[in-house]
Parts: C-alpha cells; sequence; structure tokens
C-alpha cells in the first residue's frame, strides 16, 4: 500500500545561505516575471472581464457546427473563444466597447439568436465600473496582508521570526500571480479570493513551525522536523483538494471554481517551498546567531 | 448521571449542532418564505430548505447606480423646496421642475435628467444663486429609497418570487442599486424596470341616469410636476401635489384644456361644501348618489384600469370655473391615508423611475438561464463531494489508521453539514462562490485536525487525561493562531462590495468559527476516548 511518509530532511547539510537561496530566486523570478508585465501590457496581471469590462456570453454547444457559426455571427471580432467540452457550452468575450456596453450586450445577443444560437448565459461590464472593481480589490488584499502581518507580530512579539512569516505568505502570493501570468490565467475576482485564501491558508504552516521552534521544548532540528510532519501533510490534503476541484470545475466550465483551485494549488507549493527553505533558515539564523547577538 | 455529560460536552455539542442543522434543513417551516399565490412547497427549491442564488438557479442581476447629480449642504435660505426647484430649473436647458428634486432633510438639490452634465448643473446651481458646499454624482437617499421601493413594486406586481432589490456602496462611497430576480433573463429584467405603464385623468359625469366618461382631461405628458405623497397641514388625511403644464407648442395649454373640461361638466355647481362628495364605485363604473345628489368625480386611471377617484375642492372648482386656476395650475390629489397618497404618487409616475438607472455607463448586468443554472447546481455537488474524497484519501494515506482518520472525516464532514444548516436557517442562497467557501472549510478543517492528532499522539503513549490535556491545549493555541489569520485575511471581502464574494468570504469565515469553537473540541475528545490508555 502506498502511504505518504514526510521526508526527513537534513538541514545541517546546507547553509542558510543555500538554503534561502533557492525561494527567493523564485521570488526574485516572479517579481521580474511581474515587473515585466507591467512594463509590457500595463498590470500586473491578466485582466479579466470583470476589471476590464467588456461582455461574456455562454452559447449553447448543440452538437452541430456553434464554433463555425460563432466566426460568422457577430458583428465585432470576438476576443477569445473557449469550448467548454463538459459542459456543451461556448464561451465567448468580447472586450468593452468604449462607448456602449450595455447596447453591445443586447446586439451581440440578438447576432447570436439571429444565427440560430442559444445564449444561456450574459455577463455584461461597463469598463468604469471595472476599474473600480479593480481599485478594491486591489485594496482588499492590500488590508488582508497587512491585518495578516499585524496579528502574525502581536502573537509571536519577536521580529525575526514574525519577519519570516510575513516573508513567505509575501512570497506565495507573488508567486502564483506569476504563474497566472505564464499560464496564461485572468485575474478575476475569483482569484481575487483565491489570493486572499493563500493569505490564511499559508500562514497556517508557518504558524506551527515558529511555535514549535519557539514555544516547545526540545532540540531545534528536532522542532523542525516535528513541525514538518505535521505541516507538510497539511498542505499535502488542502493541495489535493484543489487539485480536484481545479480539474473537476475545469471540465465543467465552471470557472471561478477553477480558477480559485489552480491558484491556491500553486499558493500552496510555493508555501511548502517558503516554510521549509525559506522561514527554517531565517529561524535557525534566529535561534543560533540572532539571539546569541 | 451527569458525569458522564459533563465528560463528553463537547462531542454532545456537536451532536446536537448536526441534530439543529438537520431541521433547518429538512423540517417545514424553515423553507423560502413562499411569495403571493405560491404554496411553501413550490417554493422549495428540492428536497432540502436551502436556496439557491443566481448563480445556480438561473436569473438575472442587474447593478447599477442611479443617474443624476447632487449639491450638497445647499442654504436654502429660508425659501420653500417648490422655489428652489424652480429657481435651479430655469437654469437648465435640458431639464424641467420634474428632473429637480429639493430636499430640505439631507440640504440637497439633485438632477435627474441623465442629460445634465455635471458642469451644466454646477452653472445652473451657481446662476440660481444658493450657496452649496460640492457637486457629487448620484442621486440623494431619498431619491433613491424611493427608487427602490418603485422596483420593489414592480417585482411584486410582476410575481416574481425571489426578486429583490438593494442598495450597495462601493469603495468610492457611489451607490449602486443591485435588483437581482430569479428564472428571469436579462432582456426581460431591463424590460420590467424601463417599462413605463400609462397614467391619464378621466372626467366622469352624470348623463341622464347613467354615467358618461370623458376620457383623457390630463394625460402623462400633461404633468409638469409630481409630487411626492406629504401629510395634510391642517387636520387628518394626506395628500400628493400635481402641476399641469400651462404651456404648449400650439393651441390650448393642457392647464386651460383641463380648466374647461372641469367646467363644463360643473364641478363647480356640484361642490358647494365640504359635504359634497365624489360617489364614483369603481366595480359598477357608475356615480352613486351621495347626500343627494350624483357628482362629477376625477378618476385616477393607471394602464386603463380605475384606481382611484375624486371628488373636488370648492375652492378649487370655483377657480377653475372662473378661469384663473390655469395661471398656476397645481392641485393636490387629496385623500384619507398617508400610505395610499404614497400609492397615488406611484401610480401618477405609471411605474417611471423617479432617477434612471445608469446601466450601460457603469452598471453590469449578469444572467444565467434556468438549465444552466441547474447544470451548475449538479457539477457544484460533484465537485464538493470529490474534494471530499480526496482529503479523505489522503488522510487514509498518510494515518492508515482508521481510529484516527474515519472520526477525522466524519467531524470535517459534521462542520460542512453545520455550514449547509446555517445556510438553511438564514435563508441565505448558495452561489458558486458559498460552494468554494464550503470547499475551503474541509479544507482547512481537516488541517486542522491533522494538528491536533499528530500533537496529541506524538511524544509516546497518551497515558492520562492530564497529557491528553495539556497536548490538547497546545495544539489549539496553533489553530486558534491560524484561524484568526484566516478570519482577518477574509474580512476585507466581507465588507467590500466585490460581487457574489462577500457571500465565499462569510461562509469560510462562518466555517472557520463553527470548527474551532465545536467540530475540533469534539474531535479532541472523540480522540482521547480512543487514545487514551486506561
Amino acid at each position: 500500500m502506498v502511504a505518504i511518509e514526510v521526508p526527513e530532511v537534513n538541514y545541517t547539510d546546507y547553509s542558510n545561505r543555500q538554503l534561502a537561496a533557492v525561494p527567493l530566486a523564485f521570488l526574485v523570478l516572479a517579481l521580474a516575471i511581474i515587473g515585466g508585465w507591467v512594463v509590457a501590457t500595463g498590470a500586473p496581471a491578466n485582466l479579466g472581464l470583470e476589471f476590464t469590462g467588456g461582455v461574456e456570453l455562454r452559447v449553447a454547444d448543440d452538437g452541430g457546427n456553434a464554433e463555425q457559426q460563432i466566426q460568422t455571427a457577430f458583428e465585432r471580432q470576438p476576443d477569445s473563444v473557449r469550448t467548454i467540452a463538459g459542459d456543451d457550452v461556448i464561451v465567448v468575450t468580447f472586450q468593452a466597447a468604449e462607448d456602449d456596453p450595455e447596447g453591445l450586450a443586447n446586439d451581440l445577443q440578438d447576432q447570436a439568436e439571429a444565427a440560430g444560437l442559444t445564449t444561456t448565459a450574459v455577463d455584461q461590464v461597463s469598463p468604469s465600473f471595472a476599474s473600480d472593481t479593480a481599485r478594491t480589490a486591489l485594496f482588499g488584499v492590500a488590508l488582508a496582508f497587512l491585518g495578516m502581518s499585524v496579528l502574525v507580530f502581536a502573537l509571536f512579539r519577536t521580529f525575526v521570526p514574525s519577519l519570516a512569516v510575513v516573508a513567505s505568505a509575501f512570497s506565495d502570493l507573488v508567486i502564483p500571480i506569476a504563474a497566472m501570468n505564464l499560464l496564461g490565467i485572468q485575474m478575476t475576482l475569483g482569484t481575487i479570493a483565491a489570493l486572499l485564501m493563500i493569505i490564511g491558508y499559508s500562514v497556517d504552516s508557518d504558524i506551527l513551525l515558529n511555535d514549535s521552534v519557539l514555544r516547545r521544548t526540545g532540540e531545534f532540528y528536532e522542532s523542525v522536523s516535528r513541525a514538518m510532519r505535521t505541516g507538510v501533510t497539511m498542505t499535502l490534503t488542502s493541495i489535493a483538494a484543489m487539485v480536484v476541484m481545479a480539474v473537476v470545475a475545469s471540465l465543467f466550465g465552471i470557472g471561478l471554481l477553477r480558477d480559485i483551485g489552480i491558484i491556491l494549488s500553486v499558493g500552496l507549493c510555493a508555501d511548502l517551498m517558503n516554510t521549509y527553505l525559506l522561514n527554517v533558515s531565517l529561524l535557525r539564523w534566529y535561534k543560533f546567531e540572532g539571539v546569541a547577538r | 448521571m451527569l458525569e458522564p455529560i459533563k465528560e463528553n460536552w463537547r462531542i454532545l455539542l456537536l451532536v446536537v449542532v448536526v441534530i439543529g442543522s438537520s431541521v433547518a434543513l429538512f423540517a417545514p417551516g424553515f423553507g423560502p418564505e413562499p411569495a403571493p399565490g405560491e404554496s411553501a412547497s413550490e417554493a422549495q427549491q428540492g428536497v432540502t430548505n436551502l436556496q439557491y442564488g443566481l448563480d445556480l438557479a438561473g436569473g438575472t442581476r442587474v447593478r447599477a447606480p442611479l443617474s443624476g447629480y447632487t449639491a450638497t449642504d445647499v442654504a436654502f435660505g429660508g425659501d420653500t423646496p417648490g422655489t428652489v426647484a424652480e429657481a435651479v430649473a430655469a437654469e437648465l436647458e435640458n431639464a424641467s421642475v420634474r428632473n429637480v428634486g429639493v430636499v430640505p432633510e439631507e440640504s440637497a438639490v439633485e438632477v435627474t435628467e441623465p442629460s445634465v452634465t455635471e458642469s451644466q448643473f454646477r452653472a445652473a446651481m451657481d446662476a440660481s444663486g444658493y450657496e452649496y458646499e460640492s457637486i457629487r454624482s448620484g442621486v440623494t437617499q431619498e431619491t433613491r429609497d424611493e427608487t427602490m421601493s418603485v422596483i420593489q413594486g414592480k417585482i411584486n406586481e410582476a410575481g416574481l418570487s425571489g426578486g429583490s432589490v438593494q442598495q450597495v456602496q462601493s469603495i468610492t462611497g457611489e451607490y449602486f442599486i443591485l435588483v437581482e430576480v430569479p428564472g428571469q433573463g436579462r432582456q426581460e429584467v431591463i424590460d420590467l424596470l424601463e417599462e413605463r405603464g400609462t397614467v391619464r385623468i378621466d372626467v366622469a359625469y352624470p348623463d341622464g341616469n347613467g354615467t358618461a366618461v370623458q376620457e383623457g382631461a390630463l394625460i402623462q405628458d400633461d404633468f409638469e410636476e409630481i409630487g411626492t405623497a406629504a401629510q395634510s397641514d391642517r387636520g387628518t388625511g394626506a395628500y400628493v401635489p400635481v402641476t399641469v403644464r400651462n404651456t404648449a407648442e400650439s393651441g390650448q395649454s393642457p392647464a386651460h384644456a383641463f380648466q374647461d373640461a372641469v367646467a363644463q361638466r360643473g364641478f363647480a355647481d356640484a361642490y358647494q361644501t365640504q359635504a359634497d362628495r365624489c360617489g364614483y364605485n369603481p366595480e359598477t363604473g357608475e356615480i352613486e348618489t351621495v347626500n343627494g345628489d350624483r357628482n362629477p368625480c376625477l378618476l385616477l386611471v393607471v394602464d386603463g384600469e380605475v384606481v382611484n377617484s375624486f371628488g373636488m375642492d370648492p375652492g378649487l372648482a370655483d377657480s377653475m370655473a372662473a378661469g384663473s386656476w390655469a395661471d398656476t395650475g397645481n392641485f393636490r390629489l387629496t385623500t384619507g391615508e398617508f400610505a395610499e397618497a404614497q400609492t397615488i404618487s406611484l401610480n401618477l409616475r405609471a411605474g417611471a423611475l423617479p432617477a434612471d438607472l445608469d446601466i450601460s455607463g457603469e452598471g453590469t448586468s449578469s444572467s444565467i438561464s434556468a438549465s444552466q443554472g441547474e447544470n451548475f447546481r449538479t457539477y457544484s455537488l460533484v465537485i464538493g463531494v470529490l474534494s471530499v474524497f480526496a482529503v479523505a484519501g489522503m488522510v487514509f494515506l498518510r494515518y492508515r489508521e482508521p481510529r484516527v482518520a474515519l472520526p477525522m472525516i466524519v467531524t470535517a464532514l459534521a462542520e460542512v453539514y453545520a455550514l449547509l444548516g446555517f445556510a438553511a436557517l438564514l435563508g441565505y442562497p448558495l452561489e458558486l462562490a458559498v460552494i468554494a467557501g464550503f470547499i475551503a472549510v474541509v479544507g482547512t478543517g481537516v488541517d486542522d485536525l491533522v494538528i491536533i492528532a499528530d500533537q496529541v499522539m506524538s511524544e509516546g503513549e497518551v497515558n492520562s487525561q492530564t497529557v491528553f490535556d495539556s497536548r490538547f491545549r497546545q495544539a489549539f493555541w496553533v489553530i486558534g493562531a491560524a484561524a484568526a489569520t484566516t478570519i482577518i485575511a477574509m474580512s476585507p471581502l466581507m465588507v467590500l462590495s466585490l460581487g457574489d464574494l462577500s457571500g465565499f468570504a462569510i461562509f469560510t469565515i462562518l466555517g472557520v468559527l463553527i470548527g474551532v469553537l465545536i467540530t475540533r473540541p469534539a474531535y479532541g475528545d472523540i480522540l482521547r476516548r480512543l487514545l487514551t490508555v486506561r
């Protein structure tokens, strides 16, 4: 029978610098990708309909040649056409029309009907509303991160270990955003929720580690491996749930659940790395050198 | 007798919560509020009392601000609202008194005509000479409330059960009207919102022994202003002030035409004292005898149906007969009850919103067909079940000990079940975002159970209650800290207006709370019973 055994890592073989190098390299790479996106597109990620404005139609795919019909049905060229096999639906997206998105939604629906296509859902977001939403979302993420940081500092009341938690949470947040850009996932309200979820989720294993090292009796490496046994199991179960959610939801074409699933899977993987490399190295430095100073 | 209860109260509490959830989920009486004319079983969606939101049941959501501008902190200098409105409207080319609202309670003046720009309104306010603090986009609280009640009225009238309208405020302080109508397409809902009925005032008068009606003595366009319902200043009763237009493109103005019609039907002779009343019977369409006379009446007709009938004040009838009334052109439709006056005011507007919903400019709308919603419902159930299996699989692989793993999974499921019970109890509609919250709860829930199990089983055998308790307490510190960070991270979503994500946040937070307060302590007790070496 297959069993999950959390491997024992021999931390003594590596220096703090070596341990921290890998997660820091990832962090720098992720920041570079996001920076590149800002330079190239003016936004840190591929913004979805909710943040740019536009119209999204779900058209029923009744087995005929709906996809070809879509190419000819609309006066405007669709910005994207996605087929969702599990649900027999084709999702057609149009970016915002500057002048009259409401009229656009009506026109598109009429055009689809005229071409014999059945629309099962219509979403319309106006550009000015969308930019408002983007600001609100950014504010929300910043507020959540700030609140989490304050709480962590209040819980541990020591600078370096608290900073270790906040730093790895920051990296957990940045790496999925970079991954989204590379995978072509758009930033939607669902991904914002997922990012906030990462803030809440990913600090769990960091808190567990800090608690084990700082508040329990026992030798440093013993404490780390104890926290790791529990923490890795925790993170793996969460990843399992999220991967399943992402896979099944993308089969069924439920974008919101798929996005939340993917982002959380990536974020939790990043968390495994950040907790047991970055956080551990900072804690070790604090335990053996920082305290002595 | 009490000892076992005291020892196992955490488990008992969990059992009580699960039973309570079952009651909320399945017992009749906790189901959705049925719409008028609908039985309780019809209102129920599926076998449980759960309600589904638009994502999962199909329907349309429209979210838009009301177009208009408002000048705040206006100094009226003792002028009446009417005077102020006239002065401001006179400075605006493309708006009439009808589009200018004056709200003394909020010291505000608003314009609701969409074509008026901010600079035009600013110029008009400056020109009218009233001091004001600033101009903001949007309308006054009073107009928003009134718009909401008009929309609610339309939804009720159309018999759309589960339809709702509410105000939401964005981070920039702008107000939006949020309308949700289950089971209706996008176009139908927008049509319903923009639809206007026809309203007119007819004159009914005795014709021999029967009753004749002169239709359309006043029609919709003839009204310059339709006021809001007001309490009568003397005695009881309430009224709606209206002003009839005294200008015409050509020929006679509507006010003069109405004055002539009233004079011709002998209102002045019929209404000599306050005792003379209108005896119109809406069921027969006949004027009946009151105090020995059959007096002519004014009828308020909405969409072809008579909704109110009115007599006339002797003074007003005289001034119409004398031909002097048309110069001002205003009269009051009086009635006994304030609520009735409100209805009359709504009727006169015939479903026109006090301010337009700016759906195309700054609004959003989304719509999902009923079959799509039903599919989503099935899919999210499948996704939820599979995620639980994935978690259960991982837990079994890790512990390989059913004594530890099985209660873990059962406890996590109990947590979700309790959450569903909460949703049914609160009548909170389930949406895709809420489902995501549920799955997140399973994830965090099991995480914490793993912490408890590992902590309790580490460092050798659990050979006494004290050892167990101390380890459990240690585990709980971590769980509490983790729960607190999740709650803090999620709380911005709960209050910021970011679409349906507040549902996700609410249920994640609720799940964490149920977990920390109820299910995780219970799991600790179960584990203790199974592991403690006696």
